[in-house]
C-alpha cells in the first residue's frame, strides 16, 4: 500500500542561509514536480517552498519502500540546487506514514509556524497544492491528505483561539484603533517622523480602510520621501496642531529627545476637534508624546511598551491555544490513518464477501432444485436464510479487517479463503 | 406563573449567561447562540404578554404589567439595533436587565386593580413611558459598556471585555441614537402624565420630580452633544444616570401599586 512521506527543512531545523539555498522560485516549482514525478519511487508529489520552509510531500509508488523514496528525493533536492549533500545534512528532516500525515496537518494548521496561528501558511499550502494538482503530480492519496489538512486547519481556526490577537506591533496598532473607532473606513492617519515602523503601521491602517495618510517631519524632504513611500500627503511641520485636529490615528516616531506633543497642546487639539476621539501611538524612544496626554478625555495613548506587551500577551495566548489544536490534529490524524488502512484492505473485503455469496447462492440453487417448484413462499425464506447466515458470519472478520493490523489479517484471509486462487480460475 | 413566563425567563437567563461567557473570552459561537436565545425569548415573552392580555391583564392595566411589557420592548429595541451591528456586549447587559424587570413584574405581589382609575390619558401616559424607558434602557446598556471599556482602554489594558465588546464609537453611536429616539417619546409621556395628574387632581409626588430630573438629564445629553460636542464618557455617565432615575420612578409605582 502506498505511503505518505514528508522530507524538507524549516525554520526549526535550518537557519535562513541554509533555507534560501534550498528554496524554489515560483517558476522552478513545476519543472521540479515533473522531475520528482519521473522518479521511479515517487507515486505522487507536491512541493511547498516558503521563506520559512521547503518541503516535499510525496506518496510512494505502489507499495514501494519509503526509504528508497526518501533517498531519491534527498538526492533530487541536492542535485536540483547543484549543492553538496553536506550543505543540507543535519538540517533535513523526514517523516513517514502516520508521522508524515500529522506533520502535514500541523503545518496547515499553522502549529509548526514561526508565529503560531499566522494565517499565511494555509494560503501558501493551498496554492502549492493547486500547482501540483494542475501539473497532475498529486493523486488520490496525497490529494485526500491535503484536502483533509485544509479541513483540519479550518477546524483549528474555528474551534480554538489560536489565530486570535495580533502578533506584531503594527497589527496590534490596527486592532487597538479598531477598538476605538470600529471600522477605519474614512479615517485619517497622521504619521509624524519617518521611522520604519510608522511606515509599516500606516500601510496596515490603509489596508484596513483608512482613507488618507498625512505625513509631517521637521525636514520637509524626508516628509516628502515618506509620503511617497506610503502614498500619503506631506504637510509642513508648523501645522502640527492643525494636523492633529484633523487626524483620527496618529503614529509618532521622531528622533526628538524632547516630547513634541504635550498635555496643553492636546487639550487645545481636543477642543478644536470637538472632542472626537483620537488614537495616539508613540513608537519613538525617547517618547514623543507626554504620557499625561493620555489623561485628556477622548485621547487614547499607547507607547511602544504597551504595544509590545500586547504582542507578547497575544503570542502567549496562541501558545496556550495550540495545546487544544494539537488534540484536534491528533484525532484527525487517527481518522485519516484509519481511512487509509481501510483503502488497503478494500479488495480483500470485496473478495471475501463475493466468495461467501457465491458459495451460498450455489447451495441455495441446489436445495431449491431438489425441493421443486413451490408456491408457499418457502423459496424466498430459503434465500433469506442463506443471505443472513452469510452476513452474520462475515460481520466479525469485516470489522477486524477495518481495524488495527489490517495488512497482516488481509494476507491471512486471502490465504485461508484462497481469494487469489479464485481470481485465477 | 405560566409555563410561557418560565420559558421566557429561562431563555433570557440563558442568553445572559451565554453573552457573559462570550465577553470573558469563551468561543465566538456563544454570541450567536445567545442571540438566538434572546430572539426566541422575545417571541415567547410576546406570547406570554398576549396570554395575559386575553386574561384581562393587558400592559397598561397595572404597574407590574407595564414593567413586564417594558422588559419585552427593551429586548425588541436591542434586537432592532443589533440587526446591523455586532453588539453581543450590549446584549450581555440587556438580557439580564430584561430578566430582572420580567421577574420583578411577575413575582411582585399583585395590587388591588380596582384602585386604578386610568382613563385614556393615563393609559397613553403609561404606554409612552414604557416605550421611552425601554429605548433608554438600551442606551444605558451601551453607555455602561462604554464606560467599562473606556476605562480599560485608557489604562492600556486589553481585557477580554475590550477585545470582545463593541468599539467605543459604535457604543457611543448606539447610545446616542437611542437617546435621540427615546427622548421625544419620553417627553410626550411626561406631557400626558401632567395632563393625567391634572385630571385626577393628584398632588406633586417625589416620582414626578425624579421623572423630571431624568428628562432633564437626557435633554442635557442631547443639547450638549449638539452644541459643545459632548460625547463619550460624560454623555455615557449622564445617560446611565437618567436611566437610573427612570428606574427609581418605576420602583415608586411598583411599590405604590402593592401597598
Amino acid at each position: 500500500m502506498a505511503e505518505i512521506v514528508v522530507i524538507g527543512m524549516s525554520h526549526r531545523t535550518a537557519p535562513l542561509e541554509v533555507r534560501e539555498k534550498l528554496a524554489f522560485t515560483d517558476d522552478a516549482v513545476e519543472p521540479a514536480l515533473r522531475e520528482l514525478g519521473a522518479l521511479p519511487s515517487v507515486g505522487e508529489a507536491m512541493l511547498l517552498s516558503t521563506c520559512n520552509r521547503v518541503e516535499v510531500y510525496a506518496a510512494t509508488r505502489g507499495a514501494g519502500p519509503a526509504a528508497t523514496l526518501l533517498a531519491d528525493v534527498r538526492q533530487f533536492l541536492v542535485a536540483s540546487h547543484r549543492a553538496e549533500l553536506a550543505t543540507f545534512a543535519g538540517h533535513l528532516y523526514d517523516h513517514v506514514g502516520p508521522a508524515a500525515v500529522k506533520h502535514v496537518f500541523r503545518v496547515a494548521s499553522s502549529l509548526d509556524s514561526l508565529v503560531v496561528g499566522e494565517p499565511q501558511i494555509l494560503g501558501q499550502m493551498k496554492s502549492a497544492y493547486g500547482i501540483a494538482a494542475q501539473a497532475g503530480a498529486v493523486g488520490p492519496l496525497l490529494g485526500r491528505c491535503l484536502e483533509r489538512a485544509f479541513g483540519v486547519a479550518k477546524r483549528v481556526r474555528s474551534e480554538t483561539a489560536i489565530a486570535r490577537g495580533a502578533a506584531n506591533v503594527s497589527s496590534v496598532a490596527v486592532q487597538l484603533a479598531q477598538r476605538v473607532f470600529g471600522d477605519l473606513d474614512g479615517k485619517t492617519v497622521l504619521v509624524i517622523g519617518a521611522g520604519k515602523m510608522s511606515d509599516l503601521a500606516a500601510r496596515h491602517l490603509v489596508d484596513d480602510g483608512a482613507a488618507r495618510i498625512l505625513v509631517t517631519n521637521r525636514s520637509p524632504e524626508r516628509a516628502e520621501a515618506l509620503a511617497r513611500r506610503v502614498a500619503g500627503e506631506a504637510r509642513p511641520w508648523a501645522d502640527l496642531e492643525k494636523l492633529l485636529a484633523a487626524a483620527d490615528v496618529v503614529i509618532s516616531s521622531t528622533g526628538s529627545t524632547e516630547p513634541i506633543i504635550g498635555k496643553a497642546l492636546m487639550k487645545g487639539v481636543m477642543k478644536a476637534r470637538k472632542h472626537q476621539p483620537i488614537f495616539l501611538m508613540d513608537i519613538a524612544v525617547p517618547r514623543d508624546i507626554e504620557p499625561a496626554c493620555g489623561d485628556v478625555d477622548g485621547v487614547y495613548l499607547f507607547d511602544i511598551d504597551d504595544l509590545e506587551r500586547v504582542v507578547v500577551e497575544n503570542r502567549q495566548g496562541r501558545e496556550r491555544e495550540s495545546q487544544s489544536a494539537e488534540l484536534i490534529v491528533e484525532a484527525e490524524t487517527r481518522q485519516f490513518l484509519s481511512w487509509h488502512r481501510s483503502q488497503g484492505v478494500v479488495p480483500t473485503i470485496k473478495g471475501l464477501r463475493e466468495r461467501f455469496q457465491t458459495v451460498a447462492q450455489a447451495e441455495v440453487q441446489k436445495t431449491l432444485a431438489t425441493l421443486g417448484p413451490r408456491a408457499d413462499g418457502s423459496e424466498k425464506a430459503v434465500r433469506q436464510l442463506a443471505d443472513s447466515i452469510v452476513a452474520k458470519l462475515l460481520h466479525a472478520p469485516m470489522m477486524a479487517l477495518k481495524g488495527e493490523d489490517a495488512d497482516a489479517l488481509a494476507a491471512a484471509v486471502e490465504k485461508l479463503f484462497d481469494l487469489n486462487g479464485r481470481e485465477q480460475k | 406563573m405560566t409555563p410561557l413566563f418560565w420559558a421566557a425567563a429561562l431563555l433570557y437567563a440563558g442568553a445572559a449567561a451565554l453573552y457573559f461567557g462570550f465577553l470573558v473570552g469563551l468561543p465566538d459561537r456563544l454570541a450567536i447562540w445567545a442571540r438566538g436565545a434572546v430572539a426566541l425569548g422575545f417571541v415567547v415573552n410576546l406570547l406570554e404578554i398576549g396570554a395575559r392580555g386575553v386574561a384581562g391583564l393587558h400592559p397598561v392595566s397595572s404597574a407590574r404589567e407595564t414593567v413586564g411589557f417594558l422588559a419585552w420592548v427593551a429586548v425588541g429595541v436591542f434586537l432592532f439595533m443589533e440587526r446591523k451591528r455586532h453588539l453581543p456586549a450590549v446584549g450581555a447587559v440587556v438580557a439580564p436587565g430584561s430578566l430582572i424587570l420580567l421577574l420583578a413584574a411577575r413575582l411582585s405581589p399583585a395590587g388591588d386593580p380596582s384602585n386604578l382609575a386610568l382613563g385614556v390619558v393615563g393609559r397613553v401616559h403609561i404606554l409612552l413611558a414604557a416605550f421611552g424607558i425601554s429605548v433608554f434602557a438600551v442606551a444605558a446598556a451601551s453607555a455602561i459598556l462604554y464606560l467599562l471599556e473606556e476605562r480599560q482602554l485608557k489604562r492600556r489594558r486589553l481585557t477580554n471585555v475590550v477585545k470582545r465588546g463593541a468599539a467605543l464609537e459604535t457604543l457611543d453611536g448606539v447610545a446616542h441614537r437611542c437617546v435621540q429616539v427615546g427622548f421625544p417619546i419620553f417627553s410626550a409621556a411626561l406631557i400626558a402624565g401632567v395632563v393625567w395628574s391634572a385630571q385626577i387632581a393628584s398632588s406633586l409626588r417625589p416620582e414626578h420630580v425624579i421623572a423630571a430630573v431624568a428628562w432633564a438629564a437626557f435633554a442635557v445629553v442631547l443639547v450638549a452633544r449638539m452644541t459643545a460636542g459632548w460625547r463619550g464618557r460624560r454623555a455615557a455617565a449622564i445617560t446611565v444616570f437618567g436611566f437610573a432615575a427612570t428606574l427609581v420612578v418605576l420602583a415608586f409605582y411598583l411599590v405604590r401599586a402593592v401597598s
